[in-house]
């Protein structure tokens, strides 16, 4: 593909970058979950530079992280019985890839082309295959390296090993989305792992402990591109590599980095159309006493659930009452009904009543409507899907047989995929 | 001409995403993501036929069936897929078939 590319005028870069984009969104979709269980004992973590597009269906294995930007760090785990390993070539046409142990044992190599993305937001990426050792405990991250990476040298990071939690409020600093990839695992390292260490850390005093990456330089291999996207802020600021194998904190950490402001857009919304609906209830308005007039014309508008929308005003805890006692069994409502503050309320109640049973008898009838309309056109549509070729379809009466090949099967996000697939089905 | 059957899975969705956005910033041109696409297309399908070697059975209850252009359709309930190795059960599934046979061979 890459000749295809060049022929455009496009750097590879570009390449990369598609080729980011695809495994982070791969990895996104849980799809190669289970090559990340195996990932756990054999512990191996690559980073792959496909060549081209045959190898990736096989490479494309597992991630410890990704992040959501453009730029993203693609850190893959294959299994250790599938990941056809490459011979590490100067050359940046080669599929390179290297086991680093998740255990940690370091060093580790990274190929060139590597976009890593800090959990304070800064990028870099890494044109230059990079080394990964691993530093003793405690020691303070040196300084990052220059924008500039000049050509044939090795950038060494080194990684103190530490269990890393998630963690939000330092995600959130980062000025794009995510934060990167790897959260050691606190309980899997086998390997002689030194003990958590607490860096400091400027920006969060109450974090837990994180790697620190030491950017070094050193002199080696390939040539970078040309183009660099590193952003180097501040030289203390420590790189944050978590490496995670579990797939469930990688998803719920990017869950919770991603969810934060979503959460509080859908809160916003959320308040906004429950002001709304106090707004347009006028059970709920404010100072109209004369509420109890429209209290019948509005029990159908009202919810059954009345307990959801708390108002403050008496009116709607009367409501509330009222509905909850009609709810229930006739004795309880009866009770409800001696203990409701006015008389007046009571009359209404019973006024409402006869509505809300009218509610609730149409409902059950609606539901079962809405059952039958809802099957048809959901039919095809969020199911899980195969993907495959045919051999032989064959029926008898209405006995069904499939011979099939050459499938992809989607189930429950994950894929599965077979070379034969024989089935039976009655219609 | 491989089949562009595969382009609806994970794998050809999340590449196609991805290139989506490559256009949208400009990086690359339409044409040039379709040849991306037919690349993968032949890939996957070289993939596919000589890198995969296992066997699936399934058995469930057929809902409904269809077979147009060569294509068959099928929804199926109550699924249950076993490998060697393991068990998978579905409530439904859909199963999209081309045409196996060497001879016909055609894009979606």
């Amino acid at each position: 593909m890459r000749e295809l590319f060049l022929d455009e005028g496009i750097e590879d870069r570009v390449l990369d970058d598609l080729r980011h984009l695809w495994e982070s969104k791969m990895m996104q979709s849980k799809a190669l979950e289970d090559f990340r269980k195996n990932n756990i004992n054999s512990s191996n973590f690559v980073l792959q530079l496909p060549a081209s597009y045959t190898h990736n269906d096989q490479d494309m294995t597992v991630k410890a992280r990704t992040t959501f930007n453009k730029v993203s760090a693609s850190v893959v785990i294959p299994t250790s019985q599938k990941v056809q390993s490459y011979p590490v070539k100067t050359t940046s046409e080669t599929v390179a890839t290297f086991s680093l142990p998740a255990g940690l044992t370091y060093p580790v190599q990274i190929p060139a082309g590597v976009t890593l993305q800090t959990a304070s937001g800064q990028l870099y990426k890494v044109n230059v295959p990079v080394v990964v050792t691993q530093a003793p405990a405690g020691q303070q991250p040196l300084t990052h390296p220059a924008p500039k990476v000049p050509q044939s040298q090795m950038l060494h990071i080194r990684v103190s090993t530490a269990p890393v939690q998630k963690d939000p409020p330092m995600i959130s600093n980062a000025a794009v989305s995510q934060a990167t990839a790897v959260t050691l695992p606190p309980k899997t390292n086998t390997a002689p792992i030194q003990e958590p260490v607490l860096p400091p850390q400027p920006p969060t005093p109450p974090t837990p402990p994180t790697p620190q990456i030491d950017v070094e330089d050193e002199d080696i291999l390939e040539t970078p591109s040309p183009e660099l996207e590193t952003k180097t802020e501040d030289c203390d600021q420590p790189l944050n590599l978590s490496m995670n194998p579990s797939p469930a904190h990688v998803l719920d950490f990017q869950m919770n980095a991603n969810t934060t402001d979503i959460d509080d857009l859908l809160k916003e919304v959320i308040e906004k159309e429950r002001e709304k609906v106090r707004y347009l209830d006028p059970t709920k308005a404010d100072d109209d006493l004369g509420l109890d007039l429209d209290y019948g014309a509005l029990a159908d508008i009202v919810q059954l659930d009345g307990a959801a929308d708390n108002s403050e005003e008496e009116v709607g805890a009367l409501e509330e009452n009222d509905f909850l006692g009609m709810i229930n069994a006739e004795a309880i409502r009866a009770l409800q009904e001696g203990d409701s503050d006015g008389l007046s309320s009571s009359s209404d109640s019973d006024g409402a009543e006869d509505e809300l049973a009218h509610v609730e008898d149409e409902d059950p009838l609606n539901s079962g409507d809405d059952v039958v309309e809802q099957d048809i056109p959901n039919l095809f549509d969020t199911e899980n899907v195969i993907v495959c070729q045919y051999d032989k379809i064959h029926r008898s009466k209405n006995r069904w047989k499939f011979h099939l090949k050459d499938g992809v099967m989607t189930y429950g996000g994950r894929d599965y995929v077979f070379s034969k697939a024989v089935g039976e089905a009655e219609w | 001409m491989a089949y562009q059957l595969y382009r609806n899975t994970t794998l050809g969705n999340s590449l196609q995403e991805s290139l989506d956005e490559l256009i949208q910033t400009q990086q690359i041109t339409p044409q040039l993501a379709l040849q991306v696409l037919l690349q993968f297309d032949k890939a996957i399908n070289t993939a596919l036929a000589n890198r995969v070697r296992n066997r699936v059975n399934f058995r469930g209850s057929l809902n409904t069936y269809r077979f147009c252009d060569n294509v068959w359709t099928f929804v199926l309930n109550d699924v249950e897929f076993r490998e060697v190795t393991d068990l998978v059960k579905v409530d439904k599934v859909k199963i999209v078939a081309c045409d196996g046979k060497n001879t016909s061979n055609a894009a979606e």
